[in-house]
């Protein structure tokens, strides 16, 4: 027998996560068995187009109406609903900012939870910042997708660096403070209320060998939710570092992990564990108080890894990248629980936590429900059947288990199409109630 | 002792039946199961039971053999369709199950494929140029490779290394309007790994060389003329093998001269990469049919006149070497802050039914 050794996956609890790929595309991958499910395209959004290239994505994940921004290589953003993927508000920079070419795509991209000021609901703020430097904070209405939205007011414009690329920017858990941070530009902290720079960080001295690193941050995030004074970044010299704002402007401490450039950082919720994937395809966990590795994270990973998200509720990251899978990791064993394949470049991957599975759910727990009936009824009437079969000579028993067999299936067939369609229903009414809420609004 | 003495007179029974008789071949099977040559302590039995088995196994292959034949034969002349043929078991049909494997219905490859960094050049948009240079210090082997590539490819140009940094000479590509960079490099004085750098963001590819023998180390190699070549790619299956097959499309014109029938071969089996370089030619052959077949067919069909056959036939010329993926990087050659796309990792080799081309 060929010797074959395949990856066990164990599977992942329910869960929705959206995939963004180099072709503009959107996945949704989903999980929906209560137990071990095996996480599936389910939906696909956009068309392929290498123009439409996503290069940032952002999102409001509440209860009620969450909202999806994304930031594409020809400039646009587009506001989408995470539910249904129904284009809100596409807002074109051409009219923001004449600067805007080839070379200066938006690398960063938040979404402000919180009302900034008092705006009417159908509003949404977001804060952009190009590989130039180019950060502005603007706000559009939000409309159907036919129109083209216009913004309110004009959006609020400063540069955060003088030379140099950005490649990183992120805006804290409270969104008072977003930092900057890239190629030949030290990690910058704004405050975003009065448009300040508060904080500057420096490069770390020379090494015992005289060598100076030209700075390259490729990616950063803030350590805990409620504070911005902790942030970690990592640079393109394969080093994680932690910045500390009340200590110093030097980092407080700084790792080396493996020997290509970090692509993705993430915190986790518990305010210590940093996840860090590298641009080989090499994933780990460090404890940053003390600066130690907590483990690696082992799958056959080949490709660089572009973005790494942990999940708000369940013990699970996602990373995703230029080998085009999403994988999905416990965080606690560091076992891989299960790999799609999608495709294409993925350069984001986000999680829809408050995705409502019980819609969703409560229809196949009633087919399974009919199902069992129909197994019982089954099982109910096998007895006699035996009887006759056991006067008959085997043959003939076998054939009626067939036909049982054939019966059953067919019958499993026929509920899961119940299901799909009630699932359908079930989004429907979900998307007729977002839109009367906004009517209400 | 006891249990061992049994087995023995086991074992001379079986022989006997063994030597007698052939329709129990299914008890003596059974037998085998339970008595193998290496239970026996004593070696002169031992190798007696074993020279039987070797026997009896070569009988049975022969009987099988000759079973098949007359299957073959029965079927032939009853008209009947022939027993299907046993595909034998290898490594590459029982690879292991692969879901990057590319499907001709996917749309979303080919929206992938018109977006990727050799689609200008293979739509002809662009005709390719291709910069071959060396490393720092090459001699011998090295610049007769190199000499015969550009033999092979056309529109190729040598420039001399000297001691420019590769990212420097990546710039001046772009500058010059190259579409591919080669870069031989050389060690111990054989050449042994092959970089493909796709000019202005096409990805780089990292390839071991090996198994190098050159034009003048083939027996009875022609010299190639200076038509541009056909292009052969075979089984480059998955989404990185096709984009490995792609990035190699895009070092050949995409308009063969016919005229020339001059085929270069890249033949993926097994994650390596064959590379061999032909010269081909049909001939009208006339195929004595009395040679082939009986004599029977002979008298059948002497009335027919001696047929018309065209074979093709084939001239090695060029370089033949063997090249081995080693990584895929996004961007032009950046070690230090380059993203792979895909590189070959130790813990991936946990199976040689997995292959990723």
């Amino acid at each position: 027998m060929p010797r074959t050794t395949t990856l066990e996956c164990s599977g992942c609890p329910p869960l929705r996560a959206l995939a963004f790929d180099a072709l503009g595309l959107i996945k949704v991958v989903e999980a929906r068995d209560k137990q071990r499910g095996i996480p599936q395209v389910v939906e696909r959004w956009g068309d392929p187009e290498s123009s439409k290239c996503v290069m940032a994505v952002s999102m409001i994940d509440r209860n009620s109406q969450p909202l999806l921004a994304v930031a594409r290589k020809n400039n646009e953003i587009e506001v989408l609903s995470p539910v249904n993927g129904d284009i809100q508000a596409t807002i074109s920079d051409a009219s923001g900012l004449d600067i805007c070419s080839e070379e200066n795509n938006i690398v960063g991209l938040h979404l402000f939870g919180k009302q900034k000021s008092e705006l009417a609901s159908g509003c949404c703020t977001l804060l952009t910042c190009t590989t130039k430097g180019n950060a502005s904070l603007r706000s559009a209405e939000l409309a159907d997708s036919s129109t083209e939205s216009s913004h309110i007011d004009s959006p609020k414009t400063w540069n955060v660096c003088s030379g140099g690329n950005i490649l990183c920017c992120k805006v804290d858990g409270q969104e008072n403070f977003a930092l900057f941070g890239g190629k030949g530009v030290e990690i910058n902290i704004w405050d975003i209320n009065n448009l300040t720079k508060i904080w500057n960080s420096k490069s770390p001295p020379k090494d015992n060998l005289g060598i100076f690193t030209p700075t390259c941050f490729t990616s950063a995030t803030f350590l805990m939710n409620d504070e911005h004074r902790k942030f970690v970044a990592g640079t393109n010299s394969h080093q994680v570092r932690l910045y500390d704002i009340s200590a110093q402007r030097r980092p407080v401490l700084s790792v080396d992990f493996r020997e290509t450039p970090i692509k993705a950082l993430a915190a986790d919720i518990d305010g210590h564990s940093v996840y860090v994937g590298n641009g080989s395809g090499d994933m780990a966990s460090f404890d940053i108080r003390t600066g130690k590795m907590l483990g690696g994270f082992s799958g056959k990973c080949s490709g660089s890894i572009r973005s790494i998200v942990r999940h708000p509720e369940l013990p699970i990251i996602a990373s995703c990248g230029l080998d085009s899978y999403l994988r999905l990791w416990d965080t606690k064993t560091r076992q891989l629980l299960s790999a799609v394949f999608l495709k294409q470049h993925i350069m984001h991957v986000l999680f829809d936590s408050k995705f409502d599975f019980k819609g969703v759910d409560s229809v196949p727990s009633k087919g399974k429900t009919q199902t069992e009936i129909m197994l019982s009824e089954e099982v109910e009437v096998l007895p006699s059947k035996r009887k006759k079969s056991s006067r008959n000579n085997e043959h003939v028993e076998d054939g009626s288990e067939r036909k049982k067999k054939s019966k059953h299936s067919k019958e499993r067939k026929k509920s899961e199409g119940k299901d799909g369609s009630e699932k359908i229903a079930s989004r429907d009414e979900r998307r007729k109630s977002t839109l009367k809420k906004k009517n209400n609004s | 002792m006891g249990g061992k003495r049994r087995k023995n007179d086991d074992s001379d029974v079986e022989d006997s039946e063994t030597a007698s008789s052939k329709r129990k071949k299914t008890l003596t099977t059974e037998k085998k199961d339970q008595l193998r040559p290496s239970m026996i302590k004593n070696k002169e039995k031992r190798s007696e039971l074993h020279a039987k088995l070797k026997h009896q196994k070569k009988l049975d292959k022969r009987a099988k053999a000759k079973s098949r034949d007359a299957a073959i034969k029965r079927a032939l002349e009853l008209g009947e369709e022939l027993p299907e043929k046993k595909v034998p078991r290898t490594i590459e049909n029982t690879r292991e199950f692969d879901e990057t494997v590319c499907k001709p219905d996917d749309e979303e490859l080919f929206a992938g494929n018109d977006a990727d960094e050799f689609s200008s050049i293979l739509h002809q948009q662009q005709t390719p140029k291709i910069l071959i240079t060396t490393c720092r210090f090459h001699s011998t082997r090295g610049p007769a490779f190199i000499s015969e590539l550009l033999s092979v490819i056309p529109n190729a140009h040598y420039f001399k290394r000297g001691t420019y940094d590769l990212k420097k000479i990546v710039e001046y590509a772009k500058n010059k309007d190259f579409t591919s960079i080669i870069v031989v490099h050389t060690n111990r004085r054989e050449p042994d790994a092959l970089l493909i750098v796709g000019v202005p963001n096409g990805p780089t590819a990292h390839f071991k060389l090996s198994k190098l023998v050159l034009r003048k180390d083939i027996k009875n190699h022609g010299t190639p003329t200076s038509h541009k070549p056909e292009l052969v790619l075979n089984n480059f299956t998955t989404r990185l093998g096709s984009r490995i097959g792609r990035l190699i499309q895009s070092l050949f014109p995409q308009d063969p001269e016919f005229k020339g029938r001059r085929v270069v071969t890249f033949h993926n089996q097994r994650d390596f990469v064959f590379f061999r370089h032909h010269r081909y030619i049909f001939e009208n052959k006339v195929v004595k049919r009395a040679e082939s077949k009986g004599r029977k067919d002979k008298d059948d069909k002497s009335d027919n006149a001696p047929e018309q056959k065209t074979i093709a036939r084939l001239q090695e010329c060029g370089p033949r070497f063997t090249l081995k993926l080693i990584s895929l990087q996004n961007g032009t050659f950046d070690t230090k802050g380059g993203e792979y796309e895909w590189v070959h990792k130790p813990e991936m080799d946990t199976s040689r039914r997995r292959f990723f081309l």
